[in-house]
């Protein structure tokens, strides 16, 4: 009963999921819109009349106007930098809008043109000062402030009354000021449109890469050819555009040049940032995070001002919420990753039932025997990690190595060797086509493809998107073990989407069905996913009758059929269950069975804590990695199984001396090569009553 | 009620006993393969103890009592139950436990009839007999619910019912220095009190006649055994088994463990054994795994081989290692006897013997 309330918890409740959301970026977003909406729920309680039409149209011109100014902070943080002359720029560009079209009687366009252009130059003061000459951000703009603000008070003190006495009467610079389109006003539209620009000039187009780049490691970015100067200095002068234009809009709307302009407002629009979420340190935000942090400012302003706070305790209560969400956010970076960690991995409920004898004197199938200790050593030392053996026609042996190569061992003695190929990732399944081409999966690149003379393509490392996943699930992480059909489809198994290759006992560890199998059209050059869900599948075999394939889930312990063809085609049956081990490749024997690697053994206490996931969950978190229990994949051996699923002989190196551990085998002539990805070897075992003719390529595609 | 609250926050913060962290082994206890080299005097069934009495070195096998002679060893005599314990008395009288349950001085090792035998006392699990002032002898009484074969079944059910003993051997009386002992495994006499092996809890423990008890060595990577005194002051502490974190982690495991002893077989559980690596079926941990055809000597010990040697004051002056890749683990005894250093390896069932001469010199810190 506890049992299946336990198994029923585990597959309909998804634990990753968590782990998985939170690791994406924009929940740090998530958590300042929660913030949000309680400074909102609050205020609409304690205020009458909060979310009236009007109240709301104002507060949103406000908003925009001071959001303006956050997005062009927003920017300079992100770029590593601070920008505390907002403040004084802002009350600059606003005499300047009103200078112009009050005293000058410049016509609304060239008014505004102006604004920003004087705008652009104040920020350019900045940027010049900060991008070229190298200082230092803040005390460059602190000194900006004074200045600006000097100037400012110097202009106001001889133009105030020339306009204070106008009273400029143009249609558009009231529309400017307090028009709206169908509702919005009109500098809502202006800011949505500048927002969204923002958005997709952060995240998709290659300047704003840039800046986030320069944020997060300005040598990097250096190193990497990034313009780190003309970037800083150009986001100094965007921030005194940006400003100028929230400026703009201010003077439409209430037109005067008050002394106390701008005073503070770095202040405003700094805890803006903070609070959204945006790192000072640099490298880290979004216009999205601006946004929400100018909106939580404004109101808790204006809730404070209409609740008759006084100015102090205005500028207490920011001060206070800058300074907290200043800590949250060094203290949340340096966690971050911490967290995500230690909820990331949520194992589930796997139960096995128990395994077929494997004792000596206990019969069956899997009897252990000494078989493969007369196996001879090819390479020994030599290579490192050869995951798949594979031989050619002309009985070239053929292996991966650790090193990302392709390991090429010469007829007849297998002792001459060279680099065949060299790809860089850990080259696992290997499968020739009817070309000759030889086709592999890399762990944590995709499938490649090496042409007769060595030359390396890569056939995919992407596949589509799945519509339920949390995780971006579109590029190959794991590609594990493969084979063609004959018409020119090449079946693959990707071991796990959770993980990188090097973290596969993790994967273990949770024993979900994490992975699945992909198919990519060497016709087309398409690639789709054929199967999700499945429990680390890995070798995968083009059965006899080519319409299905073979395929081994590695923590399922069971090999499995799917019909890709035919009349059953979809279908999916099992053929081999509860296996005493962890299956791994699978591969055609001359005699028209099949070859299956058994590179692990069961243990009792792994079987116990695959059927108790929190018990699993609880040493992933207490234990160190090392000592977490595994499978045991010290010991293995191969197995030969027909068309129907009966195993039919097993052979296995009892004292694990010359193979501890088989992830592949290869029938060749006679011989059956053995490969491990833990080995530094190869095995070649003198197989009894095997075709000495067999070659499987031959077989597969014919003589050529 | 602060205890509960204590404990119940230990578990939650992961503090205090509720942390699975092990002692490395550093200092004095610094790895070496030492136990490796030593020479394989003999390969037996079962040994189980040594003891010397100065002239000759007895020992222990299954229910046989032999003394060594040479590279080989004479059967003395046979007993009808196994042998759980071994101490030789001053005077050449000499004390066998069997069966865990009954103790028999003999006034030489071939006399017919015991002179003294101590019965009852609901002994259970005698492992260990160590000879003391005034015509005495310590005891260790491991566990009251297991049998002395039965060692792990008391760690897995942390068990707390070891006992120090001291039997008369003028009166016969059996009287308890200790009880409530996490196993005890090993005794020895220290001047008027007696040391003790503590298991579960790592440590070494001195008791004195009126029972008052006191942590002489602590905080050890292994789980402590027998005793024996050394030439120039000290000790050679044996240790038969090592402690890792994931055991550790589930001795914290109610419930994993009570399904794991009753679904498993002793054999494959998460527990450490006197030797390993006979069966694919044991649980195989991350480090483990063997790379490149080699296994890591520093991989968590589900068996190990150590012993080491204490000062006058308990403290460790250096150790003999076999580590994790080594064959020589489970060591249960070891005693000084003419310049040589005896020792059993339960594990293979071997015994061992290594020259003293030049082991500090080597291994000393």
């Amino acid at each position: 009963m506890r049992e299946a309330i336990i198994r029923l918890r585990y597959r309909y409740w998804p634990d990753h999921w968590l782990g998985e959301i939170l690791s994406k970026r924009w929940t740090e977003t998530a958590i300042p819109v929660f913030v949000l909406l309680i400074v909102g729920f609050w205020l609409s309680q304690s205020i009458h009349n909060f979310l009236s039409l009007a109240s709301l149209a104002d507060t949103a011109r406000q908003a925009c106007e001071i959001g303006f100014i956050s997005l062009g902070m927003a920017l300079v943080v992100i770029v590593g930098g601070i920008d505390l002359s907002v403040g004084s720029m802002f009350a600059l560009t606003d005499f300047c809008a009103l200078f112009t079209l009050d005293v000058l009687g410049w016509p609304v366009p060239l008014v505004a043109a102006a604004t920003v252009v004087c705008g652009m130059l104040l920020g350019a003061v900045n940027g010049i000062l900060i991008g070229y000459l190298r200082l230092r951000a803040f005390i460059t703009t602190l000194i900006t402030l004074i200045i600006y603000r000097s100037a400012f008070d110097l202009l106001i003190q001889r133009y105030s009354n020339d306009i204070a006495a106008a009273f400029p009467d143009f249609p558009s610079w009231d529309f400017v000021g307090n028009g709206t389109v169908l509702g919005v006003p009109s500098v809502a539209i202006l800011y949505i449109a500048v927002a969204i620009f923002g958005h997709i000039f952060l995240t998709r187009l290659r300047p704003g890469w840039h800046v986030t780049a320069i944020g997060g490691s300005r040598r990097s970015a250096y190193n990497s050819g990034v313009a780190v100067r003309r970037t800083i200095a150009l986001c100094y002068v965007a921030s005194g555009a940006l400003t100028a234009v929230g400026a703009l809009f201010f003077a439409a709307r209430l037109g005067t040049v008050g002394g106390d302009i701008g005073v503070g407002l770095e202040i405003t629009v700094l805890t803006a940032t903070v609070l959204g979420g945006i790192t000072l340190g640099g490298g880290r935000g979004s216009v999205a995070k601006s946004l929400v942090g100018t909106l939580i400012v404004l109101l808790i302003i204006n809730g404070l001002t209409t609740l008759n706070a006084r100015g102090g305790v205005n500028r207490i209560v920011l001060a206070g919420i800058l300074l907290t969400a200043a800590i949250v956010d060094i203290r949340w970076l340096k966690n971050r990753s911490r967290i995500i960690s230690k909820v990331y991995v949520s194992p589930t409920y796997l139960a096995l039932p128990e395994p077929p004898a494997t004792e000596i004197g206990g019969g069956g199938p899997f009897e252990q025997n000494d078989k493969l200790r007369s196996v001879s050593l090819i390479g020994l030392g030599r290579i490192e990690a050869p995951e798949d053996v594979i031989l050619d026609r002309h009985d070239n042996l053929y292996a991966g190595s650790r090193h990302g190569d392709i390991i090429r061992f010469f007829p007849p003695d297998y002792e001459r060797m060279e680099v065949f190929a060299h790809i860089g990732g850990q080259p696992l399944g290997m499968a020739f086509d009817r070309k000759d081409n030889l086709y592999v999966c890399i762990g944590g690149m995709g499938l490649y493809r090496i042409a007769p003379d060595g030359k390396v393509e890569k056939a995919t490392d992407e596949t589509n998107r799945s519509l339920y996943s949390v995780n971006d699930d579109s590029r190959l992480r794991l590609a594990d073990d493969l084979d063609i059909t004959d018409s020119g489809l090449v079946f693959f198994s990707e071991a796990t989407v959770r993980y990188e290759m090097d973290e596969w006992p993790i994967d273990g560890l949770e024993a979900r069905g994490n992975g699945r199998i992909i198919c990519y059209d060497t016709n087309t050059g398409k690639t789709h996913t054929v199967l999700r869900g499945l429990k680390f599948p890995n070798g995968i075999c083009v059965a006899s009758d080519g319409q299905s394939i073979l395929f081994a889930e590695t923590w399922g312990c069971s090999v499995k059929r799917y019909w890709f063809d035919g009349p059953k085609k979809g279908a999916v049956e099992t053929v081999i269950d509860n296996l005493p081990g962890y299956p791994d490749n699978i591969n055609l024997a001359s005699d028209g069975n099949y070859w299956l690697a058994v590179v692990g053994m069961r243990s009792p206490a792994l079987d116990l804590a695959w059927k108790m996931p929190s018990f699993r969950l609880r040493m992933a978190k207490r234990v160190p990695g090392d000592e977490w229990l595994f499978p045991n994949i010290n010991t293995g051996c191969v197995v030969k199984f027909n068309e129907a699923g009966k195993i039919l002989e097993s052979y296995w190196d009892l004292k694990g001396v010359n193979h501890p551990m088989i992830t592949s085998m290869r029938e060749h002539r006679g011989y059956l090569y053995l490969g491990g990805i833990a080995n530094n070897r190869i095995g070649r075992y003198k197989l009894e009553r095997a075709n000495p003719n067999f070659v499987q390529y031959e077989k597969r595609w014919g003589k050529q | 009620m602060f205890g509960v609250l204590r404990e119940f926050a230990q578990g939650f913060l992961g503090r205090g006993d509720a942390t699975i962290t092990v002692p490395s082994f550093d200092g004095a206890l610094k790895p070496n393969q030492a136990l490796e080299r030593a020479e394989t005097l003999l390969q037996c069934e079962a040994p189980e103890e040594l003891a010397s009495n100065g002239a000759g070195v007895y020992f222990a096998d299954g229910t046989s009592l032999s003394r060594i002679e040479g590279n080989g060893a004479i059967t003395i005599r046979e007993f009808d139950r196994p042998i759980t314990a071994l101490a030789c008395l001053p005077g050449g009288a000499v004390a066998v436990a069997l069966d865990g349950r009954e103790v028999r001085i003999y006034a030489n090792p071939a006399a017919a009839k015991p002179r003294v035998t101590f019965e009852g006392a609901s002994m259970r699990s005698v492992n260990a007999l160590a000879s003391a002032r005034s015509d005495a002898l310590y005891a260790t009484d491991g566990s009251a619910t297991h049998d002395v074969a039965e060692w792990a079944f008391d760690l897995m059910e942390r068990g707390r019912s070891g006992r120090a003993l001291r039997l008369d051997l003028n009166t016969g009386k059996i009287s308890v220095l200790a009880q409530g002992l996490h196993y005890a495994f090993g005794a020895c006499a220290m001047g008027d009190t007696a040391l003790i092996s503590e298991s579960w809890r790592h440590r070494l423990i001195s008791v004195a006649p009126n029972g008052a008890s006191k942590a002489v060595l602590t905080n050890l990577p292994v789980y402590p055994s027998r005793l024996s005194p050394a030439s120039g002051g000290g000790w050679w502490l044996t240790a038969f088994i090592a402690r890792t974190q994931l055991v550790e982690f589930v001795l914290r495991e109610t419930a994993y463990r009570k399904r794991m002893m009753a679904e498993i077989d002793p054999e494959y559980w998460i527990v450490p054994r006197l030797s390993s690596g006979k069966s694919f079926k044991e649980p195989m941990q991350g480090a483990h795994l063997k790379t490149m055809g080699v296994v890591k000597p520093w991989a968590p010990p589900r068996s190990y081989g150590l012993v080491i040697r204490l000062d006058a004051a308990c403290k460790p002056m250096f150790s003999l290692h076999s580590r994790v890749d080594g064959t020589n683990h489970g060591i249960v005894s070891a005693i000084e006897s003419g310049g040589w250093l005896y020792m059993i390896a339960k594990g293979p069932g071997r015994v061992l013997r290594l020259p003293i001469e030049g082991l500090a010199k080597e291994f000393g810190v």
